[in-house]
């Protein structure tokens, strides 16, 4: 199952080798191997409860995992490292949560600038320029001075992703951006991810969305049961799907 | 009766001030002020050390602190204070200043329960905020320090004050031990009339009402500023935002 195993190391952005996770008795990932391009937009469906949030969470060492390696720009993640080193590689993942985590005492343009400056050491001035040109980018520059409460849904996920930008990562992970929006605000977190998919981002999602799997998505990952069971080109996975389980849960979606 | 109290004031007024001073130790109400902003000051960064102790992974700093947490909790202030006078003089020797007795058992005391309200303020933001700094790069100190307690902190603003607030009650007790503050004074003073104990102790009550009130009215001010702040300007007008108790004497402690 370990799709694109052809690509040269070089061109890999992040390589999962044998993931495996448990709470307690409970397998959650069971050996996962696949791997990401660059320039790929990889996502990741499945039935709830499947691992897949897990599985993303384990990319930028949010989660630990029991064994195996996952590798981001040749760098072993799970490896033995110090607290700075695992903060720089998290700066340069972008991860954007299902329940988008902004920071509400911050406003929309601190929320973006805040990390760049206090992580990175870039400074203020420079930070704010960047942040509304980001906002700009999200469509919500008009927005820069409101505070998370006073933004919907859909507007705090897409400040939620110019802050992610912010930090210029060469990856974004996305778990699920869009479950927790009213489905009338899908729409433009979905276009903000697209146009970034156009610009060539590598973006690996979590996401029920077939919608956009079907347009934008290079490669689909179905995960169930903490394994990886079919990966494949959309147009494959929803045409013709060869997992049972895969047919089973596209099927389901249609009703 | 207004008189009365008139008359004790403008007789006694420098030695409820500043105690004997500068013939003697400073004391009265410059004492008890000084007292309580320093307990205030030191128990408030002490109480933060505490809280991320007790939330730390490591046991070695975990259990100490929870230890010391619910002892001081489970002992009256009282008990606290004649502990150290008595103890700490036995166990090391040196001859404490009263002052830096009730001053060190004040910051373990109070500190102990601002701890626990901290910790809570932190706990109650939920893993998502923390996570979210993580995976920004922000190591856990400058997460907590940029993220997690700005918001916690200023949550817990009511609960805060009410600590405060009893600190500066609480600087009362150091009378036991001869702390020249202003119930000292007030004391001084009611000894050397005799017959107007409930004048000179209504004006040590109205005081510290003042300065307790005033530390009230002082934070809802700073508080109604952030609260504008974060609702920002466009933002509908929301009425009784939060539950605070104006009172000073909602300041109930075990």
């Amino acid at each position: 199952m370990t799709a694109s195993t052809s690509t040269s190391a070089k061109d890999q952005a992040i390589r999962l080798a044998d993931v495996r996770k448990s709470y307690g008795d409970y397998d959650v990932l069971k050996g996962i191997d696949a791997t990401v391009a660059r320039g790929e937009v990889v996502v990741i469906c499945g039935p709830s409860g499947s691992g897949k949030s897990t599985l993303i969470r384990t990319v930028n060492r949010l989660e630990e995992i029991n064994s195996g390696s996952i590798f981001f720009e040749g760098q072993d993640v799970h490896a033995q490292m110090s607290g700075r080193d695992l903060n720089r590689l998290r700066s340069r993942i972008g991860f954007v949560f299902q329940s988008f985590n902004l920071f509400p005492h911050l406003s929309a343009v601190d929320n973006v600038a805040m990390s760049p400056i206090r992580v990175k050491g870039v400074a203020p001035a420079e930070a704010h320029e960047k942040a509304l040109k980001l906002l700009d980018r999200v469509g919500l520059r008009e927005k820069a001075n409101s505070y998370p409460g006073q933004l919907s849904g859909g507007q705090q996920q897409r400040v939620a992703i110019a802050r992610a930008l912010a930090m210029e990562p060469p990856v974004m992970l996305f778990d699920e951006p869009t479950s927790a929006l009213d489905p009338e605000m899908v729409g433009e977190v979905l276009n903000v991810m697209k146009s970034l998919a156009a610009e060539g981002m590598t973006m690996m999602c979590v996401t029920h969305e077939m919608g956009f799997a079907r347009d934008v998505a290079d490669r689909i990952w179905f995960i169930d049961a903490g394994q990886i069971i079919e990966t494949a080109t959309p147009e494959e996975f929803f045409k013709n799907p060869r997992h049972p389980r895969a047919q089973r849960f596209l099927a389901d979606l249609r009703h | 009766m207004i008189h009365d109290l008139i008359a004790i004031v403008d007789q006694y007024w420098l030695l409820l001030l500043i105690g004997q001073y500068p013939n003697g130790p400073l004391g009265g109400l410059a004492n008890t002020l000084i007292l309580s902003a320093l307990s205030i000051a030191i128990a408030f960064p002490f109480a933060i050390l505490l809280a991320f102790a007790r939330l730390s992974k490591y046991r070695i700093l975990r259990w100490p602190v929870t230890v010391l947490v619910y002892v001081t909790r489970g002992v009256p202030l009282l008990m606290l204070v004649l502990w150290s006078y008595f103890l700490v003089p036995l166990l090391t020797g040196a001859d404490v200043p009263s002052f830096l007795t009730m001053l060190t058992t004040l910051v373990v005391y109070q500190g102990a329960f601002l701890s626990e309200i901290i910790r809570a303020g932190i706990v109650a933001l939920g893993q998502g905020q923390m996570d979210a700094a993580r995976a920004l790069g922000h190591s856990y100190f400058s997460a907590m320090r940029y993220v997690i307690l700005p918001q916690a902190l200023y949550n817990m603003i009511p609960s805060m004050l009410s600590t405060f607030v009893a600190t500066i009650k609480d600087t009362t007790l150091g009378y036991v031990i001869n702390v020249p503050d202003l119930t000292f004074a007030a004391s001084q003073v009611n000894n050397q009339l005799l017959t107007q104990p409930f004048q000179v102790f209504l004006i040590l009550a109205l005081t510290y009402y003042v300065i307790c009130w005033s530390l009230t009215w002082l934070t809802n001010v700073v508080e109604r500023r952030i609260t504008r702040r974060r609702a920002g300007l466009v933002a509908p007008k929301r009425r009784g935002q939060l539950p605070i108790s104006l009172t000073p004497n909602a300041t109930e402690q075990p």
